[in-house]
């Protein structure tokens, strides 16, 4: 009889955390599933469900390796974790040494959950040099939520645990239905789906509920301050603010109601390519039928006027009073276990690591706790790069980072790089050392991707392949060696120390790892959680806001202090119609970098057989009359140019998507192809396109998801990458890693 | 006797993918065979533009031409319903192929399976997927309806369409909850209750094969926001050790409380 065993663990493909039922059978996994007892009712995505496809997958990296040829050559030799971890730590303490120890980078990317790690691991160095794509996906949304929250976050209600669900949704540049992204899971907002009525899709291009939304509205891309603004000039206009919250707890309404004047309804019309009863139909629901919710989306953040669109949408909620009451966007109280993030901001960011931060003195809202990557390659490509150790976890800046041919160029020119990740990728090639890391299948950890109202326990499945580890052992190992009295003797004792403040099981002692993994989560929901916090003592003695004013500021005191103007602008993209008209004559087309499809999450998964077969080819979208006017066709390969170089992507014409705009996919880079030339890296990303040279004043933000683009047929003999030329979603890595 | 049927709901599908992966894993289906497909659909009307996902699988026709064209009795109607493949009589003809009008059924082809990574071993999950449900090659297969977990989850007194371990695989993991399973013959059932409310419909009911997939559509939008008693309760939250009870926030409430005190804080 055949031994059947069950594991319960999360998931963490996406931003993670639907419950997951593992099913073994004499150790082997036979199933993967979803919890029905878990918050996320027993739902899993093809992301989630795929993961079986790390286990026992051939190109997983599953030994410490070095670089034995050039960056980038792609000529790996394995060696033992000693050899490896020795060495990145006497990398680290000579840097520390001299020059000091802000000339160490510590980079991730979003997935994995390895934000707090890699948090603790600069600040116990003593670098502020943390580099995150948080500048381009939730920094800028929780840093200007913080102006009113005073911690940053504000979620969407979508529970009913206050006895309503939100009446009016907004979607704001946001699939929130195809991944569980940004703090809230899909099947959350799904589910009050059922309970809405009016749900608004901001988007120029159809996702999925665009067409059964009752509005959706297609601004041009990097306009959106400019409906913000203009929605909120309706609401002034026909005074349908929410009169007991404006008046009892905010600030600078005056100010706001005169400033939003000029953003008359055609106003609106000309600079967002909309129709004006789009805005005032839109306006009317938010404010009307309360309460309601936003969800923003990245897209919003990867724009050079990212700062000033969040604000305005900041704004907008205030105005309709949906701020902590059910069903509006609300603050949540955490579990007994508090702040995991406590973990990495227990050690403080002082005055002389604040001083060394790249691009602290320009970008005064983003650059205070992580560097602005922008910033740092251009200080590495003058000459004088200020990073000498570059400690890298998962994440793919070459991919992500706006101008690829810049980045690429800069990362090379660093002195030592090490890369931690599952599988050969365009940072691991551009590395001296990779380490192996195991997937959340292979691993115990506590998932906290951002401070929700729940933590819960990834418990390890299988064992990871070879020597692979666990982010928390390498981070734990690496900081053990280089700052000892920051770190812990092994990573369970790690584990036990973030889950301190918890109750264990007898209700006195502290939650232990050993109970928690039991446990599998820990959360504060239903009757447990608290609305209208500004109404009580939560932020402020006898009620109100942790802003400057003690209320909710429409002009914020705290970015005019900083320089910045305290009441939400517009401004034009770096490249647009507008600010460059003539630079438009030649590039004809509004482009965006932001179409995400449901089975990939971010630069991953096109290594993983299923997920891969949804979607072969990265795809770029055009309108079919876009299409005809500059004579491509649907199914072609197709060149898109932009002033900093050209890609190809293959083209669907799409009638979803808003005539003279094109959207190509995000985060392309083809794993099986060679290590040099970084796994295709140029062939189809974007960032080729995107410029590094406009940036948001307050984040550092790049306009990744607004810039001029042309499209036309690429040439048979072009496609001379064997991309091309494989008929199935087959995928042979030719990376020196299998020489060893 | 049940009528085992599927309701997809169109104005929730995301085109996520979530139940062809599902049903992968249920099946452990070769890699190039995919029983439940998504069909998109996506044109503009002029004054308006509709974007569309028409997940599709097995309608499991009441009279069905699949079962008629085959030759060797292999395709068959059970009671419930649900047309099935006894694959030791399938001799790969695939005339049934060629009568399905929903192109609903694969063909097994001969040719050694690669696997999940050409050129290399087959993974362990592979290996286990093969002796717990193996695949005749040079016959035809299509969706069943999980009929297997139908027939476990029955003798045990599960509900299919309500019990978990009794529902097909692709109706568990839909985060969009677009797919529900249950018996078309009982007026009662979740299904005849949606078919009912949404005035749920076939795809070509010209094809006359009387399936027992529907479809529902509508707009989102336009309900009630009150949320019924057992959503302001929380989640049911699986605690593996029963001594735990769910956390209680620990926060001074006092509404109503603050509007002087802000006033003067601020003046
Ligand atoms: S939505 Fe995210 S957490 Fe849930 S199954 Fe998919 S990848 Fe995993
Ligand atoms: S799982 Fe559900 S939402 Fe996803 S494609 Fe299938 S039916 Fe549609
Ligand atoms: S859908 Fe096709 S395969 Fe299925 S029962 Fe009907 S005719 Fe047969
Ligand atoms: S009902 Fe079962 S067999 Fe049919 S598509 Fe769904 S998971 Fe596959």
């Amino acid at each position: 009889m055949a031994n059947r065993e069950v594991v319960y663990t999360t998931c963490k493909s996406c931003h993670g955390g639907c419950g997951v039922k593992v099913t073994k059978e004499d150790g082997v996994i036979v199933k993967i599933e979803g919890n029905d007892k878990s918050l996320t009712g027993g739902t899993m995505c093809a992301k989630g469900l795929s993961s079986i496809q790390h286990i026992d997958n051939p190109y997983r990296i599953k030994y410490p390796m070095k670089q034995v040829g050039k960056k980038g050559e792609g000529k790996w030799k394995r060696i033992s974790w000693d050899e490896a971890l020795d060495t990145v730590a006497a990398k680290m303490k000579a840097a520390i040494a001299d020059p000091g120890p802000q000339s160490i980078a510590i980079s991730q990317g979003t997935g994995r959950g390895y934000n707090r790690y890699t948090m603790r691991m600069a600040r116990s160095l003593g670098t502020g040099n943390a580099i995150t794509p948080g500048y381009v996906c939730h920094s800028p949304r929780l840093g200007l939520y913080a102006l009113v929250t005073g911690y940053g976050r504000l979620y969407c209600d979508y529970h009913g645990w206050g006895g309503v669900f939100p009446k009016t949704q907004i979607m704001w540049a946001k699939q929130l239905e195809i991944s569980s992204a940004d703090s809230e899971m899909c099947y959350w907002f799904m589910n009050s789906l059922d309970y809405v009525k009016n749900l608004i899709i901001i988007d120029p291009r159809a996702s999925a509920y665009a067409s059964r939304a009752n509005l959706w509205i297609q601004p041009r891309p990097g306009t959106d301050s400019a409906l913000a603004l203009g929605m909120m000039n309706v609401i002034m206009e026909e005074e349908l603010w929410d009169k007991d919250f404006v008046e009892n707890w905010t600030y600078g309404f005056e100010e706001l109601r005169e400033h939003v004047k000029e953003w008359t309804p055609e106003k609106v019309s000309n600079t967002c390519w909309i129709p004006k009863e789009d805005v005032i139909t839109a306006a009317r629901m938010w404010a009307i039928d309360t309460p309601g919710t936003i969800q923003v989306g990245s897209s919003l953040e990867r724009q050079a006027n990212c700062g000033h669109t969040l604000r305005a949408i900041t704004c907008l909620m205030g105005l309709a009073g949906n701020i902590e009451a059910p069903g509006s966007m609300i603050s949540w109280v955490l579990p007994d276990t508090g702040l995991i993030e406590d973990f990495n901001l227990e050690l403080p960011i002082t005055d002389e690591m604040k001083k060394n931060i790249i691009g602290g003195d320009r970008f005064k809202m983003g650059a205070t706790r992580t560097c602005n990557p922008d910033a740092m390659v251009k200080r590495i490509l003058e000459g004088k790069s200020p990073i000498k150790v570059w400690f890298s976890v998962g994440g793919q800046q070459i991919v992500h980072m706006a101008n690829t041919k810049e980045v690429v160029k800069a990362i090379e020119m660093v002195d030592f790089m090490s890369h931690t990740d599952l599988f050969m990728g365009p940072m691991a090639e551009a590395a001296d050392i990779v380490l192996p890391a195991a997937h959340w299948l292979e691993l115990d950890d506590v998932y906290d991707m951002h401070p929700r109202f729940f933590i819960e326990a990834h418990n390890k499945v299988v064992d990871p392949p070879g020597e692979a580890r666990s982010d928390a052992w390498i981070f734990n190992e690496v900081g053990k060696r280089v700052v000892p009295d920051k770190w812990w003797n092994d990573d369970y004792e790690m584990l036990d120390y973030q889950l301190r403040r918890g109750k264990g099981k007898d209700g006195e002692s502290a939650l232990t790892w050993k109970d928690f993994s039991e446990k599998l989560i820990s959360g504060c929901y239903g009757p447990d959680q608290v609305y209208y916090k500004y109404k009580t003592d939560f932020w402020k003695e006898g009620g109100g806001f942790p802003t400057p004013s003690g209320q909710f500021e429409f002009k914020s005191q705290h970015l005019e202090s900083l320089g910045y103007p305290g009441l939400p602008q517009f401004a034009e993209p770096g490249e647009s119609p507008v600010s460059t008209p003539d630079l438009y004559k030649e590039y004809p087309i509004v482009m965006s970098s932001g179409y995400r499809q449901p089975f990939y999450f971010l630069g991953q998964y096109r290594n993983i057989p299923w997920l891969r077969s949804f979607m072969e080819f990265p795809t770029c979208q055009l309108h079919p009359e876009t299409a005809k006017l500059y004579d491509v066709e649907d199914g072609d390969i197709v060149w898109i140019e932009s002033p900093r170089g050209r890609i190809r992507q293959k083209l669907r014409t799409f009638p979803g998507i808003k005539k003279g705009v094109l959207m190509a996919t995000a985060n392309c880079f083809y794993p099986e192809e060679p290590a040099k030339g970084y796994h295709g890296v140029f062939i189809s990303n974007p960032n080729v396109l995107t410029s590094n040279n406009h940036l948001d004043p307050m984040y550092g933000s790049p306009d990744l998801t607004c810039l001029l683009c042309k499209v036309y047929k690429a040439k048979d003999e072009e496609l001379t990458e064997s991309v091309f030329h494989t008929e199935e979603y087959g995928f042979v890595p030719s990376s020196g890693m299998q020489d060893v | 006797m049940a009528r085992w049927g599927m309701v997809i709901n169109l104005a929730k599908c995301t085109r996520c993918h979530a139940c062809v992966a599902a049903c992968r894993i249920e099946h452990f289906l070769p890699l190039r065979v995919t029983w439940p497909r998504l069909i998109a659909l996506e044109v503009d009307e002029g004054y308006k533009v509709d974007v569309s996902t028409y997940p599709v699988r097995c309608n499991q026709c009441k009279d069905a031409p699949c079962v008629d064209a085959c030759p060797t009795e292999a395709s068959y109607k059970r009671e419930d319903g649900i047309v099935a493949i006894d694959h030791d009589k399938c001799f790969g003809c695939r005339y049934c192929i060629i009568a399905c009008p929903y192109q609903n059924r694969t063909y097994l082809s001969r040719k050694r399976d690669p696997g999940w990574f050409p050129g290399h071993p087959k993974t362990s999950i592979e290996k286990k997927g093969e002796k717990l449900y193996p695949h005749q090659r040079g016959t035809t297969e299509k969706c069943n309806f999980c009929m297997e977990r139908i027939d476990e989850g029955l003798p045990k007194g599960l509900k299919p369409g309500i019990d978990r371990d009794a529902t097909p695989a692709c109706v568990n993991t839909c985060q969009a909850k677009a797919l529900t399973f249950g018996d078309l013959d009982d007026p009662n059932s979740n299904v005849s209750r949606l078919l009912r409310e949404k005035s749920g419909f076939v795809l070509h009911p010209e094809y006359g094969t009387d399936p027992s997939v529907y479809y529902i559509d509508y707009k989102l939008g336009g309900n009630d926001n009150t949320a019924p008693r057992e959503s302001q309760t929380g989640y049911v939250v699986q605690h593996l050790s029963t001594v735990y009870e769910p956390s209680k926030a620990k926060l001074a409430v006092k509404h109503e409380r603050g509007k002087k005190a802000v006033k003067d804080n601020c003046e």
